[in-house]
């Protein structure tokens, strides 16, 4: 009947007018990759990841923390599945958390003195991010769009027996808070050993945790 | 050992600078132009301004015997200006880039210069005697994103470049006719135009800011932005190298570095002034910083005592403590853009220029 | 509560510090544009990865850092439906007035209260330390004002019992707001 009627949909839609056109151009800077900007890595699966977290766990039991720290500081997860990724933090929290605050210090400067110290608290420096931005995050935005069940990322206190039946929106906010007190206080020891080059590095490596 | 000689010539941040062979003249640029400064006694007087590109001049140098000047922009253009008794008269480039060009240097030959660009090509100049102009070749692969920094091998045929695809990387600039054979060395035997001899990645990666041949040409020094420096002992073609040592700092990365002699290497950048390195293939160290103690302005007589209370409430909530910190305690006031050699005896660096974003030129004992 | 604050903003402080090491960088993408790498997201080799520091689940900075671009998004303190109330009006308040604050970012990114963009020509031509303190007493005030604010929103509420007229009501409430930012609007003198 009239003109309109000859246009489709699509051709209505002005979806068109958004189309990156940067994306599509195979030479454009927008498809610089990423992956020529670190070595190779080797990838790490979740089973092993749990058999560290065994290992480490049992150096915490045995006494060692400063070997257990090191332990799972020498073998990040660069690449691997958003679980095995979750569940190494979730180790290195555990770690950071058994240690006395009075401790830090001295087990830090112990580790940076050492061949390869350095390297260690570089991925300290990563991990303590990560765990402020996934225990954070949680609750409300969401940061990655993962669809990775979220709960192994909570740091949620050890169960006390009591149910807190409808508990008090702050109480858990008590807790991370907590936790990320641990977190603040070893960020405030590693750059006050290792320097703001520690956090440089933290930011331009693409072996990312 | 004498104190630095601290010349504050503006305020606006100074993208690179270079002295004449006489060190007389001194070249600075400065937003879209690059000003000329002359040694009147102590000081430095605006003499002459070269105006020409239409947006930030990014490089400057000055060959030394030719006393031609090479200027380049993020206007996408490279200037040369030839010193004329009327003034410098400028000649366009043929650069054939389509993006900012981001650094320049004349080879020690002086036939030739590399100009740096975010095309992600490195553009090698030459003069062409039969059109009567300055036309470039491409070095293209493998780079894949802006070249921040060049340095010339003392043959004038390698060139090192730095990028933010956090590469450093060697390649062969052997032009037909413009250079002579190079002698066959640690980098490669044969060196035709564009062979790469050699690529360097951290592993924390970083834009590389700078990087240096050591005065014999045959280590590789890089600074990147992981705050590292990094130093490659190659071993000849097609081989992997005898060494790479790499020291990360505890500091803020380094944009500028100078070799002095085959055993120190001299850095500053963000943390606004320099520093020593010393080492060999065996191991670098970081030995200190340049700047004396008593070079820093005094705050014995001006530090107030803050009554304990204060002070601990501040560092409770501020967790600083506050003073009067509008100054920096050391002499250049912002990030340290830009060190070149000054005075050099033999391979050693005597003195060397620094200069940076707050507008100061230095020249510094080494 | 202190005792918690004092490490948090010593850690935005050492993080800021070391993602403000800016250079000026020419855009690849658009030809003889200079533009916030953060922005723009063209280039994904210049840009860092980006750092996230939190005190708890409802008070935490992001940083993302590139090679001539910071972006730093702060989340404020919320503990109620008010406090909420109170921080939505002043964020709007003082993003309204963006251009006196130089840094500040019109549109908070998603999931925070309020954004800064800093870029090459700001720690150009302000000292890197200075504007490091003043995202942090940003974010010390910010809280102060907040619960002085709830405070006379209760008197507010309480003048409501009297049958004040609301007109004044709202004058003051905005005298109050207009109060505190302008105290923020002239920080780089």
């Amino acid at each position: 009947m009239s003109i309109i009627q000859q246009h489709t949909s699509a051709s209505l839609s002005d979806a068109w007018r958004t189309i990156n056109i940067d994306a599509l151009t195979e030479d454009s800077s927008v498809n610089f990759d990423t992956s020529t900007l670190h070595p190779p890595l080797p990838e790490t699966s979740e089973s092993e990841v749990r058999q560290l977290a065994q290992q480490v766990r049992q150096l915490l039991r045995g006494g060692d923390a400063e070997g257990a720290l090191r332990g799972c500081l020498e073998m990040p997860v660069y690449n691997g599945s958003d679980l095995a990724k979750e569940a190494h933090l979730q180790t290195v929290i555990e770690v950071l958390q058994s240690i006395k605050a009075s401790e830090m210090t001295p087990m830090l400067q112990r580790i940076y003195g050492t061949p390869g110290g350095s390297e260690c608290l570089d991925v300290l420096m990563k991990y303590l991010y990560k765990g402020m931005a996934t225990t954070s995050g949680s609750s409300s935005s969401s940061s990655g769009g993962g669809s990775a069940p979220r709960t192994p990322t909570r740091m949620t206190p050890q169960q006390t027996g009591f149910s807190q039946v409808g508990a008090r929106p702050g109480a858990a906010n008590e807790s991370t808070g907590a936790a990320m007190s641990v977190l603040l206080s070893w960020h405030e020891k590693a750059v006050e050993i290792a320097g703001l080059g520690c956090i440089t590095r933290t930011m331009t490596d693409w072996r990312r945790v | 050992m004498a104190a630095p000689e601290v010349h504050h010539l503006f305020h606006n941040p100074i993208a690179d600078h270079s002295f004449s062979a006489d060190r007389k003249t001194l070249a600075v640029a400065r937003e879209s132009n690059v000003e000329l400064y002359g040694r009147v006694g102590k000081a430095f007087k605006l003499k002459d301004e070269l105006k020409g590109h239409d947006k930030t001049v990014t490089s400057v140098d000055i060959a030394p015997n030719s006393g031609r000047i090479v200027t380049c922009s993020q206007d996408r253009n490279a200037l040369v200006w030839e010193p004329s008794p009327q003034g410098y008269k400028p000649t366009l480039v043929l650069l054939r880039i389509n993006r900012a060009a981001t650094f320049v240097r004349w080879s020690p030959s002086e036939a030739k210069f590399a100009v740096g660009s975010g095309d992600r090509v490195i553009a090698v100049c030459y003069f062409e005697e039969e059109n009567d102009w300055w036309v470039s070749k491409h070095l293209k692969k493998p780079i894949r994103s802006t070249i921040t920094t060049v340095a010339w091998h003392p043959n004038s045929v390698l060139l090192a470049a730095g990028s933010t695809d956090a590469h450093a990387r060697v390649f062969s600039s052997f032009i037909k006719g413009v250079d002579t054979k190079p002698e066959p060395g640690v980098w490669g035997e044969r060196l035709p135009f564009n062979t790469v001899c050699g690529e360097y990645l951290n592993n924390s990666a970083g834009w590389v800011h700078a990087v240096g041949f050591s005065p014999s040409g045959d280590a590789l020094a890089f600074a990147a932005h992981d705050s590292s420096i990094t130093v490659v002992y190659p071993s000849g073609a097609d081989e992997p190298p005898r060494a790479i040592v790499s020291i990360n700092t505890q500091l803020m990365p380094f944009m500028s570095l100078i070799w002095n002699g085959e055993g120190e290497i001299i850095a500053a950048g963000y943390d606004c002034e320099a520093y020593r390195f010393k080492g060999g293939e065996g191991g670098w160290q970081l030995s200190g910083t340049l700047e004396a103690a008593k070079g820093r302005p005094a705050l014995g007589g001006g530090d107030r005592e803050e009554s304990a209370l204060n002070m601990f409430r501040q560092m409770d909530l501020k967790g600083k403590v506050s003073k009067d910190d509008t100054q920096l305690k050391t002499v250049h006031q912002n990030t340290v853009t830009m060190l070149r050699p000054y005075e050099t005896n033999g391979e050693r660096v005597t003195k060397f220029s620094s200069s940076g974003v707050d507008g100061r030129l230095v020249i510094w004992n080494a | 509560m202190s005792q918690s604050l004092r490490p948090y903003l010593q850690a935005v402080r050492t993080s800021l510090s070391a993602a403000l090491c800016l250079s000026n960088f020419a855009s690849q993408t658009a030809e003889r544009h200079n533009v916030p790498e953060i922005e723009a997201q063209t280039s994904p080799e210049v840009l860092l990865a980006p750092l996230t520091i939190a005190r708890n689940e409802n008070e935490r900075v992001l940083i993302e850092p590139s090679i001539n671009s910071i972006r730093v998004s702060i989340k404020i303190k919320q503990a109620d439906e008010i406090e909420h109330i109170l921080v939505h009006k002043f964020t709007r308040f003082l993003t309204q007035r963006a251009e006196s604050f130089f840094i500040l970012r019109r549109k908070p990114i998603k999931g925070y209260d309020i954004s800064f963009l800093i870029t090459n020509f700001h720690t150009e031509e302000m000292l890197k330390h200075k504007l490091v303190d003043f995202i942090i007493q940003f974010m010390e005030e910010v809280d102060k004002e907040i619960s002085e604010m709830k405070l006379f929103v209760s008197s507010v509420a309480l003048a409501r019992w009297f049958r004040w007229p609301p007109r004044l009501i709202i004058k003051q409430l905005n005298a109050r707001a207009r109060f505190v930012a302008e105290s923020f609007l002239t920080p780089f003198d």
